[in-house]
């Protein structure tokens, strides 16, 4: 489930979902549906990525500004992905992500605007009902 | 929440819980009852903020709070280093060191605007706002190759801030005198800028960025101070060029590594955080000296930033048809609302944080240029595209109240969501143009989300400062042109 917030000076989404990787692809959909009007599905293009991180909000920060940047620096918009989340120790979680997707088409894609980080403010990725929620708000 | 009304416009909020100094803010009655709507969400950052560890009292607000991350908006704290002081990424916030900067020149309204206003397709403002848009990139992706930096030159940037671009052609001698700091903070250390930071930032020095950065061309349509205007050297009916841009990338990428390094530092050093944005460390730790490092470097860059976009806007007026010998562009001011500063106050030396806050100094303070001693120092406070931005003048109450601080816009009261639901069905470049403001963007979606409405009137915040003493109004301006990314 994915719920777009609309306060007065921020950006961000709810999230929940049965599993973690379920969790931080809704991210990658909700950062998606923020940046885009018509965000796109699917594509040739493929990318990699490698993070780890202490906690859980820390790699799911780091997840959604990698994706910011590979929107905005790359070019690329990173339209699905499979992911899989380890922890490797208590003090270890990471994250490798399969990423398919399309060269940014601003005008086709309806660009709504630059992120410039996914911030730590209430971030908590904890137990929920339908497994796992969050709540992310992003710098604009 | 326990609300004290000190006296006029300030008031104050009694430490309490882990607070360890009060905090105060400055509020009209409307902004006042805006803080009750939201139960007073901005006004819990703030007093968050007076947990940290040897802040400096009060930890404040200015009239144009709003929520924020970590700080709220419009949020001023000073940290004392000999009292285990620390310094926090969010306290600056992810666009170091972002801020504006206002040119001034000998053009008159008639001579950029003949019509007044009143002809859309005036050919002579169309070509001006065409070379400015064209000239200066702006929305996201758009970098530029011209200059042709590579690292090595972003290294020294980093160091030398503005004067390293004077150095090479862009821009005037004379333009250092008028930037906040010389356009160069001191102990910025490259060193201490990742690669990522590095790649994000080498072909966006140069670039306005998106959102609500802008650069707008403007006439001064009201003095209300003649002896501070004088001293500017603004009357009315002159044309002004009002730059709204930060550290781009590369600074949002610097606060991203920094905060994270930060959220460790105050697990180690046993910092209580009441939000993880307030990360912070030790302004006298190693994480603290690096971040500072860091930090004065993209706030060189952000500096350069706005002078490359001075240059750019100086070579699109000639191309337009005004050459320099007409316009005279020179800096009144550039000034900064992100960031954090060695000052001192009260004869000791603290570390500021403003964040979306501007320094103030009030007249006699020797840091400012000598033709501004005497009134104080340029505060330039930009509204919204649709109506009007102002300069005020800081001011002795500012110096003895805010640690010379006062406020840096008018703060957004929609959402962007909201605000673009508002303007379906609406031409809002077509509704400007009736108006006299010829808009440039590269997206319809930022002219949507930075539709007047969505910004509170620049008026009560500016009239609130100034009956507050933290700035005296100087002069009003109107816009002609504006550009958005």
């Amino acid at each position: 489930m994915i719920r777009m917030l609309d306060h007065t000076a921020d950006v961000g989404f709810e999230l929940e979902a049965p599993t973690l990787e379920a969790l931080f692809d809704e991210g990658r959909q909700a950062l998606l549906m923020t940046m885009f009007e018509e965000p796109p599905k699917g594509g040739e293009g493929e990318r990699f990525v490698r993070l780890s991180g202490p906690d859980r909000e820390t790699l799911l920060v780091r997840w959604i500004n990698e994706l910011v940047f590979f929107v905005q620096e790359e070019k690329f918009v990173p339209a699905g992905a499979e992911l899989r989340i380890r922890e490797d120790s208590e003090e270890v979680l990471s994250l490798e992500a399969r990423l398919v997707g399309v060269p940014l088409d601003l005008e086709g894609h309806g660009w709504q605007g630059e992120i410039k980080s996914a911030t730590f403010h209430g971030l908590d990725v904890t137990p929920g009902n339908e497994g796992w929620q969050t709540r992310v708000i992003l710098d604009v | 929440m326990n609300i004290e009304h000190v006296s006029g416009f300030k008031y104050r909020i009694p430490k309490e819980g882990k607070m360890r100094v009060d905090a105060a803010f400055y509020a009209s009655e409307g902004i006042l009852e805006d803080l009750k709507s939201e139960d007073y969400a901005s006004l819990q950052q703030i007093c968050n903020v007076a947990t940290l560890p040897g802040v400096v009292e009060p930890a404040l607000t200015m009239p144009d709070i709003h929520w924020g991350y970590g700080f709220p908006i419009g949020g001023v704290a000073a940290f004392d280093p000999e009292d285990g002081g620390v310094v926090s990424p969010g306290g600056v916030g992810f666009d170091i060191n972002c801020g504006v900067r206002l040119l001034i020149s000998e053009l008159s309204r008639e001579e950029v605007d003949s019509s007044g206003g009143r002809t859309v397709g005036d050919p002579q403002k169309n070509r001006l706002a065409d070379a400015l848009y064209e000239g200066i990139p702006s929305g996201v992706g758009k970098g530029r190759k011209d200059t042709g930096f590579g690292k090595k030159d972003l290294e020294e940037i980093l160091v030398e801030g503005v004067g390293a671009l004077v150095a090479r052609g862009y821009g005037e001698q004379a333009d250092l005198e008028n930037i906040e700091s010389s356009g160069k903070l001191p102990g910025a250390d490259p060193k201490e800028v990742s690669e990522r930071a590095y790649r994000r930032g080498v072909s966006q020095l140069g670039t306005l960025g998106s959102g609500n950065h802008f650069l707008e061309v403007q006439y001064i349509d009201e003095v209300y101070d003649e002896e501070a205007a004088q001293a500017y050297g603004l009357s009315e009916g002159k044309v002004t060029v009002l730059i709204h841009s930060g550290s781009r990338g590369l600074g949002h990428q610097v606060c991203q590594d920094y905060v994270e390094r930060c959220i460790g530092a105050a697990r180690r050093y046993r910092i209580d955080l009441a939000d993880r944005q307030l990360a912070a460390a030790p302004i006298e730790s190693p994480e603290g000296e690096a971040y500072l490092g860091a930090m004065a470097a993209a706030a060189n860059f952000a500096f350069a930033n706005r002078q490359l976009i001075t240059h750019s806007t100086r070579q699109a007026f000639g191309s337009a048809g005004f050459d320099s010998e007409d316009h005279h562009f020179r800096v009144l001011y550039d000034l900064a609302h992100n960031n954090a500063k060695f000052e001192e106050h009260d004869s000791r030396e603290v570390l500021v944080h403003r964040k979306g806050a501007t320094r103030a100094f009030g007249p006699g303070n020797e840091e400012l240029p000598e033709r501004y001693r005497s009134v104080g120092q340029p505060v330039l406070v930009p509204g919204d595209m649709g109506r009007y931005s102002f300069v005020l003048a800081g001011t002795e109450g500012a110096m003895s109240e805010t640690f010379g601080s006062s406020a840096h816009g008018a703060g957004r009261k929609m959402g962007r969501r909201a605000a673009k639901r508002a303007a379906k069905g609406r031409n809002l470049r077509r509704e400007l143009e009736g108006k006299g403001i010829l808009v440039r963007a590269a997206n319809r979606a930022t002219i949507d989300e930075e539709m007047s409405e969505a910004y509170k009137d620049a008026t009560e915040v500016v009239d609130t400062t100034d009956r507050a003493g933290i700035g005296k109004k100087v002069a009003r301006l109107r816009p002609l042109i504006v550009v958005k990314g």
